[in-house]
């Protein structure tokens, strides 16, 4: 390599590397180093506190609840996205009449910001006039106003299933990239040997849809991690923190209870979470990648 | 790698990185930068007249930046910490207040408090709790609220009820008449939490007393006490009596409002903003709402009035200290401006030079039970430090969704207190 190439590489990584350096990487150590303190996030003055911030994690009832909520969110928004998703993905494959529009319509939602989808469903749940109790009125003819997402035993499902509505249509779109794969004469051999529609799907489909859903297993876990802005404008957390998840608990506990050093100790775990989440999703790509090549 | 180039490296990543950091803001002597919280349509406005008007006096240009009111509670502490603050920005009195002069970040204003005078503006109720912290002087007080029982006037006397309820006995047979007569006595939308502290803030007051209260803001008396409990336990048989709207934790204050105005509830407990709201969307002060004090509770204790202050703070950092004084200065002082803020942001003022004939009825009484009140505290997110707020604040909702649970949610809510008020 000669010595104006290098310059040239330098020169046009530096901006980048830069960036990524200020905005990711310094941000990252900072949190490391501000989780051993008891900073407020403002003050000049502050203390090290050693492990205390961690300690302090195993006797805060609210990051316990908020730690099992992280791990129903990521349970049901792996499966919900990936079943709805496969479902539609074979139906619209199976040339149904109007499949193309369906296809658009399921995936429009994906265009929208979170925060947009947030409002749609907040009217949909809301309890006196929203679409969801009307309908329930319409068919049980009863009067009917649970408030789906200021109440502790719903308001979080209620989250999960908007986002997972968005979420869909990522997924589908996948699963029917990954069915234009499947060679047509396995299909055609399938049906020459007299399988059944379920025996199609469950030997031949699936086997060789691995690949896709691996894909969308593994966007809808990391995506549901960085899950923070619907629940944000939905539920914020609440009624009463019962719809915390770990994201949203660190940012009450950084930003208004000002225990920034506290937070700083729950997000390093979080990061330590999502590491570990990506890098299994790594090993697991290199898994299909070498068998399916 | 060779070293050469990894130097090389090194200087390429950092660059850009000192590049940024050289590029320090450019000020100049006449201009003063302020933020706030005051984002509402009317609000901008309404400062933007009054800005200019101290331009034209002082000639000195006033830059302005206004962040959302949630948004503003992290994002001016985030300026704090980036040492980034405006010269002036606007804040709550009270505890939050006293957070940010702990952190070292305001700059004390007693020389101009008293070459100006303030003493012979500011309101002395107003002035002895919100203005000094610590024995100094740090805020001076832009608007201030108070908080009552308002209601649509068209619903109670329909119900009979034509003179206010001056006792507990006399207040409760009220909330019965008006649930006999198929209107629920009272709407609430704890959604954002903060409406509900005011059931709270009031009944502890009429019953412990403002003593007591402060006491237990401060950390030194108990969330398990028995008189939290007293005053939790008058709130939950209200509950229980149907007084309150269904799901009130999914209704905001706004539609709490609503309620109220089309009379599908009779009163909510708010601070006057709620008469801006409510005249921004047609309703007649006096003719369609109006408003009557918290009624007593239990008789001899101290008569106290609840509400939040907005104040304005210089920052201790501020880059023109002089400009930002005499912003501060003309800004609470000036009776013409200080009427024009009070009328737009539906708040009174605190300056005594502001003439009664500014306000609407509605308004005036609230200064007059204002003026006969023996205390003015702040509301319970503005008494207390603000982790400790964010459990009780948790625990008013927590409330409202099952008060039946209230022995639990109290030890909880001390346990949890306790360790914030350690921190």
């Amino acid at each position: 390599m000669n010595q104006s190439n290098t310059f040239w590489r330098v020169a046009l990584l530096a901006l980048p590397l830069s960036v990524f350096a200020l905005i990711i990487i310094w941000p990252l150590l900072s949190s490391f180093y501000y989780g051993f303190t008891n900073w407020n996030g403002f003050s000049d003055n502050y203390d090290f506190v050693g492990f205390e911030n961690f300690g302090k994690l195993f006797s805060d009832r609210l990051f316990m609840s908020a730690a099992i909520n992280t791990i129903i969110w990521m349970a049901i928004a792996v499966v919900l996205p990936t079943v709805l998703g496969l479902s539609l993905a074979l139906l619209i494959d199976s040339h149904v009449p109007g499949g193309p529009i369906f296809k658009t319509i399921f995936y429009l939602p994906i265009c929208l910001s979170a925060v947009v989808v947030g409002q749609v469903w907040v009217w949909i749940y809301q309890p006196d006039w929203g679409l969801l109790n009307t309908i329930i009125e319409y068919v049980t003819n009863d009067r009917f106003n649970y408030a789906w997402l200021a109440k502790p035993d719903s308001a979080l499902y209620s989250v999960i299933v908007a986002w997972s509505w968005q979420a869909t249509g990522l997924s589908m779109v996948i699963y029917l990239a990954g069915l234009t794969a499947i060679p047509g004469d396995l299909l055609e051999v399938c049906e020459l040997e007299g399988a059944t529609t379920w025996q199609r799907i469950r030997h031949v489909i699936l086997p060789l849809l691995t690949p896709a859903t691996v894909v969308v297993v593994a966007l809808s876990v990391i995506n549901s991690l960085k899950g923070f802005d619907i629940l944000y404008i939905m539920t914020g957390g609440g009624p009463f923190n019962s719809s915390d998840t770990l994201a949203m608990h660190m940012y009450n506990e950084s930003f208004k209870k000002y225990l920034m050093g506290y937070g700083s100790a729950i997000s390093v775990v979080l990061f330590l979470v999502a590491l570990t989440i990506i890098r299994l999703y790594f090993k697991q790509l290199k898994k299909v990648d070498e068998i399916y090549g | 790698m060779n070293k050469r180039r990894r130097q090389l490296l090194l200087a390429a990543v950092l660059a850009p990185v000192m590049a940024t950091a050289s590029m320090v803001p450019s000020f100049a002597a006449d201009e003063v930068t302020i933020s706030h919280y005051f984002t509402g349509e009317l609000g901008q406005k309404g400062l933007k007249e009054i800005l200019d008007g101290f331009k034209a006096k002082s000639g000195i240009t006033v830059k302005d930046s206004p962040i959302g009111h949630e948004d503003f509670k992290t994002g001016i502490l985030v300026r704090a910490a980036g040492n980034a603050l405006p010269d002036v920005f606007s804040y709550w009195a009270g505890a939050r207040t006293q957070f940010v002069i702990d952190a070292g970040d305001l700059r004390p204003i007693d020389g101009m408090w008293d070459k100006a005078g303030l003493d012979n503006v500011v309101a002395k109720s107003v002035a002895d709790g919100a203005t000094k912290y610590d024995g100094k002087r740090y805020l001076v007080p832009f608007g201030y609220h108070y908080s009552g029982l308002f209601f649509n006037k068209a619903v109670m006397e329909k119900a009979g009820i034509t003179e206010a309820p001056k006792t507990w006995e006399e207040f409760l047979a009220a909330c019965e008449k008006l649930k006999a007569n198929g209107v629920t006595p009272i709407a609430l939308g704890s959604k954002n939490r903060w409406p509900a502290q005011f059931w709270f803030d009031y009944l502890i007051l009429r019953t412990a007393g403002p003593d007591y209260r402060a006491k237990l803001m401060n950390g030194t008396a108990s969330y398990a006490d028995p008189e939290v409990k007293k005053a939790m336990d008058l709130w939950k048989s209200m509950v229980d009596k149907g007084y309150f709207v269904e799901n009130a934790n999914a209704d905001s204050w706004t539609d709490a409002s609503d309620k109220v105005a089309r009379g599908d509830a009779a009163m909510t407990l708010m601070g006057t903003w709620i008469t801006g709201y409510w005249n921004s969307i047609g309703l007649k002060p006096g003719e369609d709402y109006d408003f009557y004090p918290f009624p007593e509770v239990t008789a001899g204790v101290p008569n106290a009035v609840v509400g939040p202050v907005d104040g304005l703070v210089i920052s201790a950092n501020a880059k023109n200290p002089e400009g930002a004084e005499q912003l501060l200065e003309y800004l609470v002082s000036d009776p013409e401006a200080q009427a024009k803020w009070a009328n737009i942001q539906g708040a009174l003022s605190a300056n005594v030079n502001v003439a009664k004939s500014n306000y609407n009825a509605v308004m005036l009484k609230a200064l007059d039970t204002i003026d006969a009140a023996q205390t003015f505290a702040f509301n319970y997110d503005l008494s207390t430090p603000p982790p400790v707020a964010e459990v009780g604040l948790s625990m008013f909702a927590r409330f409202m969704d099952d008060p039946s649970n209230v022995d639990t949610i109290l030890d909880e809510t001390q346990a949890s207190a306790a360790s914030a008020f350690a921190e």
